[in-house]
């Protein structure tokens, strides 16, 4: 009997018009489209500057910062009231003042009249903006006490930054993981969910009551087919990430899986859950969409939990995707095993427990 | 014995009192059915009795089996088929029967002779999906799949609703052999007509039963004598009627109405001599018998 209700649920999934080339689209739109729209990295930077003292030394500074790549020099503004203007007018990101006498007092070591405003509208642009103009500035000074010889004026502070298991800031390689997390997420949670609310609507579900199928065989048997599409799709992101970016779990594979599964079960029950509570697809629609934005920004996968207030960080403490995102970045790009991040299997399983046994106990009830 | 006993259930849905002290008692192997208006609760007392639903109060028994201790045994011995249309649209007819038949664990190849005389009228769409299938043939399906499994009592909710007149008298004549072959059919419906067709049956309105009996029995039991009056203005005529002394109630009734009256207050010769005085000369009234709807009409407003 399992085998005739899972070939039944097999069939109609092949038979939905949609769903099986979405489950192909799916991983290939997840790994070659959304690595690069979802880059956080930041260039073309509008560059604005303001050269009043127009040496040799103040060239070199720029030359700098133009050279990064990061930066794209708009104008060469003859005060600081018409780089603000740009700025106002949205045209420069960043403006650079160089005082006059920046090329003496440098050399005297007595000052370094360099002022930089950047335009924090967007937030992230403009941090970023800000800190790659430091960083340009620093480089220019270690470039110039090395090869002139020149006392430095700043040397007192010397930040070198060396970052470990993405040593390039590959953003795209920082966000594989996160996006198979948020795939296998949909996957395995809402489409099921989706599926027993549309029996409900049909009025099928009623017609399986009256036989004498258990209810949880009728419900594992619906979820085990997502179960596989969910491992397909991860087999099939790692094998992509691996063929055209050359990128591979740093970790054994095998703990990818693990963890995987673990969500998978948390995610079978808020499935489960969100249509024992839901009589129509609009519904369910609703509630999944709620789940999805907060698991998605509160899971440490676009913006760090580290940096999030407290309670927002309290907050985070409930979603299992933030467990699960951590699991999967950790062994993915630094070979974590499952003794190093134990808090994010033990994290899983609490939530798991508490969302199985509710889940259970909602379903018996929703008859 | 009887194929189902139940007393007392009761139904709320928060104040709605959808069910009141319900009691049936259905015989083995007879057509019963359920006779009511929309909203009288019939689908209710169905969801209690195939085990989908928990009355508030009250039991109930079918085949002997307890509806809420046995329910597991009972599923394997009832057929339902909901009076929506709940089979699997995008599975095809063939494969929604196999589907239901190994469900309860056997074969549409064991059961054949059972579904044969259904089966083969759709058989020729075997390979169809269930939701391309016309009205008629939805039903016919679901019917199969009631009956794949040699139930002891088929449940049918409003099996005829949305099905054309002639599609109607296949399904009684269906009804009817399923009958004849010892299953016990408990049907629902809002059409009174269908009423003769059953073996007994109950009247049911807003959540209680106000009549059981058979067909004759119930329309023995109509104390009143019955006219049909027709004629030109038909809603002041039938205000006229209502008003018209010795009348005790009248309804409109297709294209006429249908008057009862104490014989021993007045006579036909009376009330259209009353009707004319009214100014409503042109009527026709004709003597007839009462059907089940106007029993119905009369216990649902003693």
């Amino acid at each position: 009997m399992w085998k005739y209700l899972l070939e039944k649920e097999f069939k109609q999934f092949f038979r939905d018009p949609g769903l099986p080339r979405m489950a192909l689209a799916f991983p290939v739109l997840m790994m070659l489209v959304f690595p690069f729209a979802v880059s956080m990295e930041i260039r073309n930077i509008n560059l604005a500057v303001v050269d009043s003292d127009r040496s040799e030394e103040s060239v070199r500074l720029l030359e700098k910062c133009t050279s990064s790549g990061y930066f794209r020099l708009v104008s060469l503004c003859g005060s600081p009231e018409e780089a603000m203007r740009l700025m106002d007018g949205n045209k420069a990101d960043a403006i650079v003042t160089i005082s006059s006498g920046f090329g003496t007092e440098t050399a005297l070591g007595t000052g370094f009249p360099v002022g930089i405003k950047v335009n924090t509208v967007n937030g992230t642009r403009g941090s970023i903006a800000a800190q790659y103009l430091q960083n340009c500035v620093m480089m220019y000074l270690q470039d110039r006490s090395q090869h002139d010889g020149l006392p430095a004026v700043s040397q007192t502070v010397d930040i070198s930054e060396k970052y470990y298991f993405n040593s390039l800031l590959d953003y795209k390689l920082f966000m594989i993981p996160a996006l198979i997390v948020m795939g296998i997420t949909m996957i395995t949670a809402f489409l099921p969910s989706l599926n027993i609310v549309s029996e409900k609507e049909s009025g099928t579900i009623e017609q399986m009551n009256v036989t004498p199928v258990s209810k949880s065989a009728f419900i594992i048997c619906k979820m085990i087919p997502y179960w596989v599409i969910a491992f397909f799709v991860l087999t099939a992101c790692l094998l992509i990430a691996w063929a055209v970016f050359g990128y591979v779990c740093r970790g054994n594979v095998l703990w990818l899986y693990l963890y995987t599964f673990l969500d998978i079960v948390v995610m079978a029950a808020l499935g489960l859950l969100i249509s024992n509570y839901s009589n129509n697809a609009q519904q369910a629609m609703f509630v999944i969409w709620f789940f999805a934005v907060i698991f998605i920004l509160m899971s440490g996968i676009f913006t760090p939990v580290a940096s999030m207030p407290d309670w927002a960080r309290a907050i985070t403490c409930l979603n299992p995707m933030r467990y699960y995102a951590d699991a999967m970045r950790a062994v993915y790009l630094k070979g974590s095993t499952p003794a190093d991040i134990w808090y994010d299997a033990a994290g899983l399983a609490a939530i798991g427990s508490v969302m199985v046994g509710w889940a259970i106990a909602s379903y018996r009830k929703s008859l | 014995m009887d194929a189902i006993v139940i007393e007392g259930i009761s139904k709320s849905y928060g104040d709605v009192r959808a069910l009141q002290d319900i009691s049936l008692q259905v015989g083995s192997g007879e057509i019963f059915g359920l006779i009511g208006p929309d909203g009288a609760g019939k689908t209710s007392l169905f969801r209690i009795m195939t085990t989908l639903m928990l009355a508030d109060s009250g039991s109930g028994k079918v085949c002997g089996l307890d509806i809420v201790k046995d329910c597991r045994q009972l599923r394997r011995i009832i057929g339902y088929m909901p009076g929506r249309f709940s089979l699997y649209q995008d599975l095809t007819v063939r494969e929604n029967l196999d589907y239901f038949a190994t469900l309860f664990g056997t074969t549409v190849r064991d059961n054949y002779s059972n579904i044969k005389e259904i089966y083969s009228q759709i058989e020729p769409f075997a390979d169809r999906r269930a939701g391309k299938l016309s009205g008629g043939m939805k039903q016919k399906l679901a019917l199969c799949c009631a009956l794949v499994h040699r139930p002891s009592v088929l449940f049918l909710d409003e099996p005829t609703t949305g099905v054309d007149a002639v599609s109607r008298r296949d399904f009684w004549t269906m009804l009817a052999r399923i009958r004849d072959a010892g299953v016990t059919v408990f049907v629902s419906t809002p059409y009174m007509d269908e009423a003769a067709m059953c073996d007994r049956l109950a009247l049911i309105r807003d959540g209680s039963i106000i009549g059981t009996g058979t067909p004759d029995e119930i329309i023995a039991g109509f104390p009143f004598r019955l006219l049909s009056v027709r004629g030109r203005r038909m809603y002041p005529l039938l205000k006229e009627l209502r008003k018209t002394p010795g009348i005790v109630s009248c309804f409109s009734f297709g294209d006429s109405h249908h008057a009862a009256y104490r014989p021993e207050e007045t006579g036909k010769e009376k009330i259209l001599a009353s009707l004319s005085a009214a100014g409503f000369g042109d009527c026709t009234v004709m003597e007839t018998s009462p059907g089940i709807e106007d029993c119905f009409m009369w216990l649902s407003h003693r």
